[in-house]
């Protein structure tokens, strides 16, 4: 008797997807360009990877007027990823935009599964879970040298602030974020050298949480960071670092001195905490969305690097902090202009390991 | 009789929910009748996309029943999500460590995480019937408890060798994908776990309606006191019913991290646990109903993103009109057994 309660249930669905199947789709009207985006862990709107993304792929759909479309998988599981590929697949996006490492191994089923399809791997290589890059004809690779993006916001956070002591707060231990601090560390040191500011940085306030959404231990390790003296926190760390800034928020409107040098994107907007002030000293930005917009705009000339995997960095402008800093002063940013010249240059060269620095 | 009525109950919930789903989207600005046409295809249109759906309700149907079952006996276990992630860490932890034929170390990793869950869920059944210990609370903290433990031991003992924050790939030789299915359904990543999942659903419907262990069980759920008058070991029946349970959620979290995933992640309690309590209600707590509510469910899963896909109908929208579904799909059987209970006392009454 029970069973006849399945039957029917799927009976039902049956009837719904034959419904369903015998009407047929209208045929694709337009040829054009159709390009999708799969989030990564996190929202659209979380002021980093996914937004950056997000905002490269929609400045290229109102330029080149395109049809674009991001989807949110319901796991982080490759299988989610997947899934969510082959429904932008299937529904006629055949570029298909992925921020973040963990699509690695996604892409790397996908290019083949999808050959007819173009990807864009920003901040990953696709492999088969052994780590041997496999670049296919139809993706581009993309890294950012975030080192470099570090280095540049710690020159200019320690030409602003000039002495003091400075803090670090990371998300996970993988390799962008510690790029990131390994750069910040180089700058600041740089500064002292050859600048003559006078900041320190303690092994103690150099810091991973671990994760990128813990919010309130964000919060809680910026609070001690700041209750020992530190003045500048460089928090690359998501979610952990949206703690950061609402510590330091909540310190400035107290009137007490806390500064956070943003990620990834210009992260000012986030620490205003009255009329246009904001905490956010600078940022250490990785043009995620000049990423994005650049290979769909290849695409559509006809010169997507496929097989290719890019390098952003500061010689083709693909690092460095905000061009609108309002809490550093003209004289510091014409500094700082000069440091990214020399970088550019090669002048100056910035380690992407850690050798002698901290963590 | 019975038996159609819940049969009515549920076919209702699920038109209940899809019709709150569609005026949701109406609301959105969307075509409910688009939005459902690519929401079904996007879970049925090709073998592929039909083998994603099973995939998806394979660890429904553990859950499902590992709830549903705990059910029967008067309890609420929340914390499948706990015993999954046991039993996916030890099926992880085999995996990644033991070298053996697969014919043995397969059977070895569906048992061994399979006890794992049990035994996670038979400590607050133990604390249910010793010290009276609510197991919804006891549950819960065995979540966290095993999110923790999975949080330290994956990263110390199972990472990767870039990744902190997940384990190593499962070999091959450890997986509960198969070539064959995989080719079958048209390269999707359903696994051997809907086999297990097909069994179980057969063993826990026998268990329950053909064992003298069903119907104490059951007698212990109908009514406690009178159990123990009737001389049914009422502790020992809790524990046992919640071990069962955990047994099947161990049994969700093998096929779902060697299976549906090729890792183990940390940081995330897998929401199959939660969702299971879903398939449970709406599937009646009977074990052919939690069979067919999975697969509903798992429709709605696998052709979520493609309705985002085809239509104007934002991926939030899209998630929230699939959580309104499963809501009222559940709570439209909460609203139906009051309303019998209501009229059921009314008719004692008079």
């Amino acid at each position: 008797m029970k069973s006849k309660i399945s039957i029917l249930l799927v009976g039902l669905m049956v009837v719904l997807a034959i419904a369903g199947c015998a009407k047929k789709e209208a045929p694709a009207a337009a040829p054009s360009l159709k390009v999708g985006m799969v989030t990564d862990a996190g929202t659209i709107d979380d002021k980093s990877f996914n937004q950056g993304t997000w905002e490269g792929v929609v400045r290229a759909g109102t330029e080149f007027k395109l049809d674009t479309k991001y989807l949110k998988p319901s796991g982080t599981t490759e299988a989610d990823y997947l899934k969510e590929i082959g429904n932008l697949y299937d529904a006629g996006y055949k570029f298909v935009v992925t921020p973040g490492f963990k699509f690695e191994t996604t892409i790397f089923q996908a290019q083949t599964k999808y050959a007819d399809a173009k990807f864009v791997l920003i901040d990953g290589s696709p492999h088969a879970g052994d780590w041997k890059s496999v670049v296919g004809p139809n993706t581009v690779s993309i890294f950012f040298a975030e080192h470099e993006s570090g280095f540049v916001a710690g020159v200019a956070a320690a030409l602003q602030i000039k002495t003091g002591s400075f803090g670090f707060i990371g998300g996970m231990e993988i390799p962008p974020v510690q790029k990131f601090n390994w750069g910040f560390q180089q700058g600041v040191d740089y500064a002292n050298k050859n600048l003559g500011t006078k900041i320190t940085m303690k092994a103690e306030n150099v810091i991973y949480q671990g994760s990128f959404d813990n919010v309130a231990a964000g919060q809680q390790i910026a609070a001690s960071m700041y209750d020992k003296g530190v003045s500048v926190i460089f928090a690359a760390a998501g979610g952990v670092g949206v703690g950061a800034i609402n510590e330091a928020k909540a310190r400035a409107t107290a009137g007490k001195t806390a500064w956070i040098v943003g990620v990834d994107v210009d992260q000012y907007a986030e620490g205003i905490y009255s009329g246009d002030k904001s905490i956010i000293l600078t940022s250490a930005m990785k043009g995620i969305d000049v990423a994005a917009f650049d290979m769909i705009k290849a695409e559509l000339g006809g010169t997507f690097p496929g097989g290719k995997t890019l390098i952003f960095d500061a010689k083709n402008n693909g690092v460095g902090i905000p061009a609108k800093n309002p809490n550093l002063s003209p004289e510091v940013q014409a500094k700082v202009a000069e440091v990214f010249k020399l970088l550019q240059a090669g002048t100056i060269a910035v380690k992407a390991e850690q050798g002698t620095l901290i963590k | 009789m019975n038996r159609y009525k819940s049969l009515f109950t549920a076919l209702a919930a699920v038109v209940l929910g899809l019709l709150a789903g569609a005026v949701f989207m109406a609301l959105s600005g969307s075509n409910p009748v688009a939005g459902f046409y690519y929401l079904f295809r996007g879970g049925l249109m090709n073998l592929e996309r039909i083998g994603n759906t099973l995939a998806s309700a394979t660890t429904l149907i553990f859950t499902g029943l590992a709830v549903a079952f705990s059910f029967k006996t008067g309890l609420f276990n929340i914390g499948a999500s706990g015993q999954m992630l046991m039993g996916g860490l030890t099926a992880t932890a085999i995996g990644l460590s033991v070298q053996m034929p697969r014919i043995v170390l397969l059977p070895l990793i569906v048992l061994a995480a399979a006890s794992a869950g049990a035994l996670w869920a038979a400590i607050p059944g133990f604390l249910k019937a010793r010290f009276n210990v609510h197991e919804v609370v006891a549950t819960i903290m065995m979540n966290w408890i095993a999110y923790w433990t999975v949080y330290y031991t994956i990263p110390a003992y199972f990472k990767g060798t870039f990744l902190e924050t997940e384990s190593r790939r499962i070999p091959a030789l450890a997986s509960f994908r198969a070539e064959w299915l995989t080719n079958i359904f048209r390269g999707s990543y359903i696994n051997m776990g809907i086999f297990l999942a097909a069994a179980a659903v057969v063993v826990i419907a026998i268990i329950l309606d053909k064992t003298t262990l069903g119907f104490e069980l059951k007698a212990v759920g109908f009514n406690r006191h009178a159990a123990e008058y009737a001389g049914i070991h009422v502790p020992k029946n809790i524990v046992l019913s919640m071990s069962i349970s955990g047994f099947l959620a161990g049994l969700a979290g093998a096929t779902y991290y060697l299976g549906y995933a090729v890792n183990m992640q940390i940081g995330v309690v897998p929401s199959a646990g939660i969702d299971g309590i879903a398939v449970a209600l709406l599937g009646a707590n009977s074990p052919w109903g939690v069979a067919a509510s999975s697969v509903f469910f798992g429709i709605l899963h696998s052709g979520k993103g493609f309705m985002n896909a085809m239509t104007k109908v934002p991926p939030e929208i899209g998630d929230t009109i699939i959580a309104i579904i499963i809501y009222f799909a559940a709570t439209g059987v909460l609203f139906t057994r009051l309303w019998e209970r209501l009229t059921r006392k009314r008719s004692k009454e008079a």
